[in-house]
């Protein structure tokens, strides 16, 4: 496990972030503390979610022409965007630094990560780009953990097959870890998977063979091939999203936060914050020696 | 040099041919932006750059819905995805023109979304992130039927719209500095 | 992939009495590589044996293997040509092969396949050439039409059987055969480097992997070999060579110990290294693999040869009796080498990179990957073989006859 080298910096240190107990005294009325921790919490990562502007939003240009050959329409075009200093300028792909930050204190496994994804690239049937885990651990170090239909479903129900005795019970997300020592990428005969100049870990379903070498060299088990193509697939961050200053679209729809993405360029984005700031950080599988850039909070040692 | 050996000689000659042009052959074949940035194709950078999107952000709903955008954003849902619950943005909207409805979710639908979230039963849910509840102790505890769907009581978008518009009329809400 | 494995993984969950939960990633339930990657390595190793034993004749001098040198080229030959078959029928996208030979990439295992097996193929099927351009010339003379002109071009149109010819024949004839033993092992030995390179996959990720590759690989060749021998001459009524057997098993026999010992050295270290995935390694011997592992790849089909084998070395026999043992062990020993694969490839694969459950494989009779695709490609070599035999005279002494 990785333990950032942080440079203390209080001034730096985002307070939105922190559920200080300062903040709301403890003589509250309870039900008034969670409400207002809730707000204070949730406007945090609203914040970065969407900004509250929504002048902009939806007047749409109805002339707005072809601009990338896909479609007439470009939706971005009157967003608000998410990622500043992406848009209306050229994108520098030797100085951008992305990183994705998972809080597995702020997941409540609603699985909203899971649809939207799957939604967002008609992700085949039984075939993950992310998934969301529960784990249950118990009084005796037992480890249950499990993952119906990669939490897609949601989870609608507590476990009854295992006796319960739970010490600790969490979710964890799992995606991309965006190795900067990617072992996909490393194994790939043909070049179809390569870590861009910007630090994303893309496909190039064309040149791809369907060797599934790379889905046996990710450590991570983030790759599959997909059934109609024959063609490896991963996580991408949703790219596509992130050149037009939005966020990906597993962060886009986390109703709590727990999915955290932004530039480490721009020093008021909240990723930057945190890995500038003094929190706990740790990757999946350090002694594998990837360099993962997905950062993990509040993770417990069980989690693989 | 015998005859013999100047046949084998033509066979060497040839097999080193044979490589030459199945080299220049593959540098005809090899893709142009290959190369560019590293030992792929540059352009496939590009391409999945424009990808088309499915998902909008919540603004892009709210551009044209703006009565339950006034309701959402002052609710404890406003970090709640449009999309989640109602399908993406590019199923609805195609060319900047509407192609299609988009479901909206009715009766006990609505209590298995609410529940994804709410459920207390899943105890693996920080009470500093979310309000939990056991949904019959909770109907049984409000006094109501316990088919009730969680949209009678909730505002779906603002979950204590309701209730707080309640407790002003009754008088029991309590006063904020 | 299916919804059926996904219940198969859950139900395995349940009774579980690990310490664990058993718990497999979701796009883990699939087991990518299978038969057909069982299948490739089994052939270039077959490739390699036969090489093997035809490299100790032409380059070493063990002049008691001649009547089975030229042979086990044109084995080692018919089993080569077929070697991208399963890799064919693997990919998803065969179509594109040959972006393997156009980009390459350079920090890929698997990406030197293409020249790697060019480079090969060129060696053995020159090698075959000289070895057989005096029959060649000879059988071009009594030809007419068509053969005549194939015998021509087969013996690079040079009908030169001078001492002088046939002695720069000999040379080059070592040289390639020299160049072979590396390539062949680069062939087989880059196979086990492509498993052994994996480090997510801790059954895999061993430097001992190419080593293992290698020997079995020598160990299933040489098996190969003492059984087509066997047979072609007793189908076609004649002696068997057995002086030619008895170096054979003594070859096999010291390659399958090399073998035998580096598997068993690799369970042993696993097992007493306890490293963080040592409890998943143990639990897949045990589990998924326990009869697969431990009864037919160690119990039936290693120690009953190892034990067998020692007779042979210890106990004098008669030449037929011998001949009968060499061709039982050697049968054992073709498919130890093949279980030992199918527990590298698929066994490994069982596991999840969850470090918590295993996943289950079900062959599949007709697939792409299915048993009847592996019956079929393991038949065209011997067609092959069966052709070849046409052209190239399998035996030493049948040349003599011939000549006459």
């Amino acid at each position: 496990m990785i333990i950032k080298d942080f440079k203390v910096n209080k001034s730096c240190v985002n307070e939105q972030l922190i559920l200080s107990d300062e903040k709301f005294p403890l003589d509250m009325d309870k039900r008034d503390f969670i409400k207002k921790v809730l707000k204070g919490a949730i406007a945090g990562s609203l914040f970065l979610v969407f900004p509250m502007d929504t002048t902009g939003g939806g007047n749409f240009d109805k002339n707005s022409t072809l601009k990338d050959g896909i479609s007439t329409f470009d939706p971005t075009i009157k967003l608000p965007e998410e990622i500043p200093e992406i848009r209306d300028r050229q994108y520098d792909i030797y100085k951008q630094n992305f990183a994705f930050i998972v809080d597995i204190t702020r997941c409540i496994g609603c699985g909203s990560c899971c649809v939207a994804d799957k939604r967002e690239y008609n992700v085949p049937d039984g075939n993950y780009r992310t998934w969301v885990e529960r784990y249950i651990k118990d009084f005796d170090d037992q480890v249950y953990v499990d993952c119906p239909n990669g939490g897609l479903d949601g989870y609608q129900k507590p476990r009854t097959d295992i006796p319960l005795n739970a010490r600790d019970t969490f979710f964890v997300p799992k995606l991309c870890n965006m190795c900067k020592e990617a072992p996909c990428v490393q194994v790939c005969p043909v070049g179809a998977t390569f870590i861009s100049p910007d630090g994303f870990i893309l496909m190039d379903s064309d040149r791809c063979v369907g060797c599934a070498y790379c889905i046996q060299a990710c450590p991570y088990s983030a790759r599959f091939l997909n059934p109609i193509t024959k063609t490896a697939e991963k996580c991408t961050w949703c790219y596509h999203r992130v050149r037009k200053g939005l966020l990906p679209a597993c962060v886009e729809v986390c109703p709590t936060g727990a999915r955290k993405f932004g530039s480490l360029n721009d020093e008021n984005s909240e990723v930057y914050k945190i890995l500038k700031g003094p929190g706990v950080l740790t990757v999946l599988k350090q002694s594998m020696g990837t360099l993962p850039a997905l950062y993990y909070m509040g993770q417990r040692l069980e989690v693989v | 040099m015998s005859k013999h050996a100047l046949r084998i000689a033509f066979v060497v000659a040839s097999v080193v041919l044979m490589a030459g042009v199945g080299f220049v052959l593959k540098a005809q074949l090899i893709p142009k932006s290959f190369g560019l940035y590293g030992p792929y194709r540059a352009d496939a950078i590009d391409e999945e750059a424009q990808r088309v999107l499915k998902h909008g952000t919540n603004a892009s709903c709210f551009g044209c819905h703006q009565y339950e955008a006034t309701i959402h954003l002052k609710g404890n849902h406003k970090t709640i995805s449009c999309e989640f619950c109602h399908g993406t943005y590019s199923d609805h909207i195609k060319n900047g023109k509407k192609i299609a409805n988009l479901p909206v979710k009715k009766g006990t639908e609505i209590t298995t979304l609410c529940l994804r979230c709410h459920n207390t039963e899943i105890k693996a849910r920080s009470t500093m992130v979310i309000k939990t509840v056991g949904i019959q102790d909770h109907l049984k505890k409000q006094n109501v039927k316990l088919t009730h769907t969680c949209n009678q009581c909730h505002h779906v978008h603002a979950p204590l719209k309701y209730i707080n518009e309640a407790k002003k009329i009754t008088g029991l809400m309590e006063v904020k500095p | 992939m299916n919804p059926t494995l996904y219940k198969a993984s859950t139900e395995l969950s349940h009774g579980a009495s690990m310490l664990i939960s058993n718990y497999v990633f979701p796009n883990d339930l699939h087991v990518h590589w299978s038969m057909m990657i069982v299948l490739y390595p089994y052939i270039t190793g077959l490739v390699d044996g036969a090489f093997i034993i035809a490299a100790l004749y032409y380059l070493f001098d063990v002049k008691s293997l001649k009547p089975i040198a030229r042979f086990s080229l044109l084995f080692a030959f018919a089993f080569l040509c077929c070697a991208t078959l399963p890799l064919l029928l693997h990919l998803g996208r065969p179509e594109r092969n040959f972006n393997m030979l156009l980009t390459p990439s350079p920090s890929s295992a698997m990406a030197g396949f293409g020249y790697i097996y060019a480079v090969s193929m060129g060696v053995l099927s020159f090698i075959v050439l000289f070895v057989y351009r005096p029959d060649l010339v000879e059988r071009g003379k009594k030809a007419k039409g068509f053969m005549k002109l194939l015998y021509r071009a087969l013996t690079f149109d040079s009908n030169d059987l001078s001492e002088k010819a046939l002695a720069l024949d000999g040379k080059i004839i070592r040289f390639l055969v020299g160049l072979g033993i590396p390539v062949a092992a680069v062939l087989h030995g880059y196979v086990g480097f492509i498993f052994g390179g994996v480090k997510a996959n801790p059954t895999w990720s061993t430097p001992l992997m190419p080593v293992i590759f290698l020997f079995s690989a020598c160990v299933s060749g040489i098996s190969a070999i003492i059984i087509a021998y066997i047979i072609i001459r007793k189908i076609g009524g004649h002696s068997v060579d057995s002086d030619c057997i008895r170096t054979c098993i003594k070859t096999l026999t010291g390659f399958f110990i090399l073998a035998f010992s580096f598997e068993m050295l690799e369970v042993f270290s696993h097992s007493y290294l306890k490293t963080g995935y040592h409890h998943m390694v143990e639990g897949l011997l045990n589990g998924p693999l326990a009869s697969s592992f431990w009864l037919w790849q160690v119990k039936i089909c290693s120690v009953i040869p190892l034990i067998l084998l020692g007779c042979m070395a210890f106990i004098p026999l008669k030449d037929a009796i011998y001949t009968a043992i060499s061709g039982l062990v050697s049968a054992i020993l073709l498919l130890q080498v093949f279980i030992m694969r199918w527990n590298v490839v698929i066994g490994g694969q069982l596991m999840s990179k969850s470090a918590r459950g295993y996943t289950e494989f079900h062959p599949e009779w007709f697939d792409k990957e299915g048993i009847a695709a592996v019956i079929i490609i393991m038949l065209i070599p011997f067609i092959i073989l069966f052709v070849l035999g046409k052209i190239f005279p399998f035996w030493a002494e049948e040349r003599k006859s011939g000549i006459q």
